[in-house]
């Protein structure tokens, strides 16, 4: 790309095109019933996208209701009787919240320490190679883990890291000495292993998108700053990092609205007697009394709390992205 | 452009959309009594690929009830979740296997999505209970709410690497104190002669129940005198774990465990593999149900055809008390409740029972147990001779039978009314014939537990907090990650998240139910 002799059209600065927001906002609105009519076609085409996700994603709201009330299936949405905040009330003062929270919050913590930059490295990495083949098959052989399900992934932990044939378990044991450590069992190892996992699992397929972002900066940028004399690590932090900035923001945005969700699959599967106090989160809880127990109101109050926190959230970020000097998502 | 003219476009998008409108006003339909007369929903479990609806099996089975059979056949590892689904769905089938210990279903049941059976089924022959103690154990709260699918009424046992036992010059236990010594010595003694010490004695899986789920744990507490379940102690009753014969029983199991006489990974190994390090040779104890010595034979046999025989069975053991208490099973795995979202008078729920009383006849039992005689099967005295195995329409009944069918018995089931399968040989044989032998035995010295068919209300809201509570402290506790104190404190913790009220309802409700 360095090489690329052919001037490419410079881009112009994102915030100039933008009018003024007031002006434009009365503007649309007046000319609202003449634009739909004019693209009415295209709006036609919206259409189907808009039935989507009121039938499967709005629709089904109705049946939140059921978080207020004593949902007996027998009795149906309408006949179970109203019991308000009853469900909200048993989960904040009930005996699992706080550990349940501390479990989700910290598991989210440490995946936006660990997990969330790791993609941002490794794609940082991936571009400053400069033997093509050699990153091309690097970036597909990062991606495939991604392909495999949660369970082949827990499957794999556990042959792995087994205190009884463990491979890498034994490699560990037989460098250190001592006694031998139960990995996969252990509640100390628990978070760790959860962190390793995601790392394993999603790194490569989040480059993805760092990669793309990285594609599109101005070759002639880096040539410039060369010409002034900026080395490898100058040139990095001052076209590079800037150049995917905006995507990281919205990744981060993005990822906030997830906070809650701590991937139930994988929780479930290395969930074990030893390891529950520190594993059970709020998806876990969810299933266990929803779906196990039964107790369909109360897992939905639980579920509505999640996600009342995760648009919270949401919006949260976006804000301080904004407070921030950043363009938001939205 | 020609083709796809805006006009078309308009009508195409305008169709998804409406169709995407219909296919959610869907669903309400109600399909009314009269209607589903001639025809039976069931549901229940599957354990391989699912029988074809049109398939030989199922026509036998549609001819001698006379109705059409529309089963849904759910995998059986998932079936408690579907269960649940389903009991939250608006389409729960006539007829249903369920547990209907399970709190969804007692919550369904009690709210009346479930015909009240007791006192309605000794008017056919067939659906009769024929166990007093089973048809007891299979109550909710004094009600039946199903018809009871029989097992062995006890099937608790101890499976031993019999040629280690012989190398080591060691006999079969009798004893808490001779399992001990042998797990030692097929510890500490190499008894597969590589010269490596490599092996341990009991091999234990990853738990999938909680307490008092014929776990192995549960099976040895029973053994140090502890009740199964339930027990009365000074005239009332108290829980298990809350004796001092469980923490005298997991003292002992936990000086196991730090002795290496357990396999390592007890707390992690999947229970569908708990066969392998027993064939692999890597420990010589299984405490499970009986039938695994037939499949732990069946897999050695497989490995080697000429020396097999390496398997023995040996019974409930007597503690350190000096007394026998056996573990007993609770003669039943789940039952066939009938739901009144279509049944809805007692006509028609005696058409239903009916329907199903000619199900579990003589005729029917076979027909779900061994199959279509002179089609699958012969039968040679006592027992079922496979025939013809090697034509695939053959086969596919046999799967039929084997992997679905059979679900549908209420009076058989494995080695239990119809014919038995002939063993494939003088080892399977011998181990078939030690089952009933051993379980009249320990049935003479059976721990029942007493409050089995008692849910209390506390258990079904909270059941799912508390539940996990004790197993979790166990297993804690064995692995030596807790102290005793710390047990003990988890046990005090189970009393107090909400115990306490369990205990005083099932106390209330034991009384009411009249013992």
């Amino acid at each position: 790309m360095a090489t690329d002799l052919v001037p490419e059209v410079v881009q112009p600065a994102a915030d100039s095109s933008r009018p003024a927001p007031a002006a434009k906002r009365t503007r649309r609105a007046r000319n609202l019933p003449r634009d739909l009519f004019r693209y009415r076609w295209l709006y036609l085409l919206l259409l189907p996208g808009l039935v989507y996700f009121v039938v499967f994603k709005y629709l089904p709201m109705y049946g939140l209701t059921i978080a207020f009330k004593d949902y007996v299936p027998f009795l149906g949405y309408s006949g179970s009787e109203w019991v308000g905040l009853k469900h909200f009330q048993e989960l904040f003062t009930g005996p699992d919240f706080g550990r349940l929270l501390f479990n989700t919050l910290l598991l989210a913590l440490l995946t936006i320490v660990f997990v969330f930059p790791a993609p941002i490295v490794v794609a940082l990495l991936l571009n400053e190679l400069r033997v093509n083949v050699l990153k091309r098959s690097v970036q597909s052989l990062v991606y495939i883990p991604h392909f495999l399900s949660w369970t082949i992934v827990a499957s794999l932990t556990y042959l792995l890291f087994s205190v009884d044939f463990g491979v890498i378990a034994n490699w560990i044991h037989g460098i250190v000495g001592g006694q031998k450590t139960d990995y996969v069992a252990q509640a100390d190892w628990f978070r760790p292993l959860i962190v390793l996992q995601l790392l394993w699992k999603q790194t490569g397929w989040g480059t993805i998108i760092y990669l793309a972002a990285l594609a599109g900066v101005d070759s002639q940028l880096y040539e410039a700053a060369r010409v002034d004399g900026a080395g490898r690590w100058r040139q990095f932090w001052h076209i590079t990092l800037p150049a995917i900035r905006p995507t990281i923001v919205v990744m981060a945005i993005l990822t906030s609205g997830h906070l809650m969700d701590s991937g139930f699959e994988q929780i479930w599967l290395m969930t074990t007697s030893l390891n529950r106090d520190v594993a059970d989160v709020f998806d876990t809880f969810v299933y266990y009394i929803g779906i196990t127990q039964g107790s369909f109101s109360y897992a939905t109050a639980v579920g509505l709390f999640k996600g009342v926190v995760g648009v919270v959230l949401i919006f949260g970020s976006n804000l301080l992205a904004k407070r921030l000097g950043q363009r938001g998502l939205f | 452009m020609t083709i796809f003219s805006r006009r078309r476009i308009a009508v195409a998008a305008v169709t998804t959309a409406l169709l995407a409108a219909s296919a959610c006003s869907g669903g309400g339909d109600d399909k009314g009594g009269e209607a589903a007369s001639n025809e039976l929903t069931v549901m229940a479990p599957l354990f391989g690929t699912a029988p074809d609806p049109n398939g030989e099996l199922q026509q036998a089975v549609e001819k001698l009830i006379g109705k059409k059979l529309k089963v849904t056949w759910v995998p059986n590892a998932e079936y408690g979740d579907k269960s649940n689904v389903t009991l939250a769905s608006d389409k729960i089938p006539d007829v249903m296997v369920v547990n209907e210990k399970s709190p969804s279903f007692v919550k369904a049941a009690e709210a009346g999505a479930f015909w009240d059976l007791t006192g309605k089924l000794d008017k056919y022959p067939n659906l009769k209970p024929s166990n007093e103690q089973t048809a007891k154990n299979s109550q909710t709260n004094g009600k039946t709410y199903g018809i009871y699918r029989v097992r062995p009424l006890l099937r608790s046992g101890i499976v031993i690497r019999k040629d280690w036992l012989a190398k080591l010059g060691l006999k079969e236990p009798q004893t808490t104190n001779d399992l001990y010594t042998i797990a030692k010595a097929f510890a500490e003694k190499d008894p597969d002669g590589n010269g490596k010490k490599d092996t341990y004695g009991l091999i234990i899986p990853k738990w999938p129940g909680n307490y008092a789920s014929a776990s192995p744990y549960d099976v040895v507490e029973t053994w140090f005198g502890a009740p199964n379940g339930w027990g009365e102690r000074d005239g009332k009753l108290v829980p298990g774990f809350d004796t001092p014969e469980f923490l005298k029983a997991n003292e002992w199991l936990r000086g196991w465990v730090k002795e290496g006489l357990v396999n390592p990974d007890f707390a992690t190994l999947d229970s569908a593999n708990w066969n392998d390090p027993f064939v692999q040779g890597k420990g010589g104890m299984i405490i499970d149900v009986n039938v695994r010595a037939t499949q732990l034979l069946d897999l050695f046999k497989e490995k080697n055809p000429k020396d097999f025989d390496k398997v023995t069975l040996v019974g409930n053991l007597k503690g350190p008390d000096g007394e026998k208490h056996s573990y007993p099973f609770t003669g039943y795995n789940m039952v066939m409740a009938i739901s009144k979202q279509h049944v809805r008078t007692e006509d028609q729920l005696d058409q239903v029972l009916q329907t199903l009383d000619k199900l579990e006849s003589k005729d029917g039992s076979i027909l779900l147990t061994n199959g279509i005689e002179g089609r699958n099967f012969k039968v040679d005295g006592q027992y079922a001779v496979p025939l013809n195995q090697d034509d695939p329409k053959v086969k596919a009944i046999q799967n039929d039978v084997d992997k679905a069918f059979i679900q549908l018995g209420t009076r058989a089931s494995v080695g239990l009314g119809a014919y038995a399968l002939r063993p494939n040989d003088e080892a399977s044989r011998a181990m078939r014939e030690k089952f009933d032998v051993l379980m009249n035995e320990d049935l003479k010295t059976a721990v029942f537990n007493p409050a089995l068919s008692i849910i209390a209300p506390t258990a079904v809201a909270k059941g799912q907090t508390l539940d996990t509570i004790i197993p979790d402290a166990r297993i804690k506790y064995l692995s030596g990650a807790i102290t005793e104190e710390q047990l003990k404190a988890q046990i005090k913790r189970w009393y107090d998240s909400g115990g306490t009220d369990i205990v005083k309802e099932v106390n209330d409700l034991s009384a009411k139910a009249g013992g």
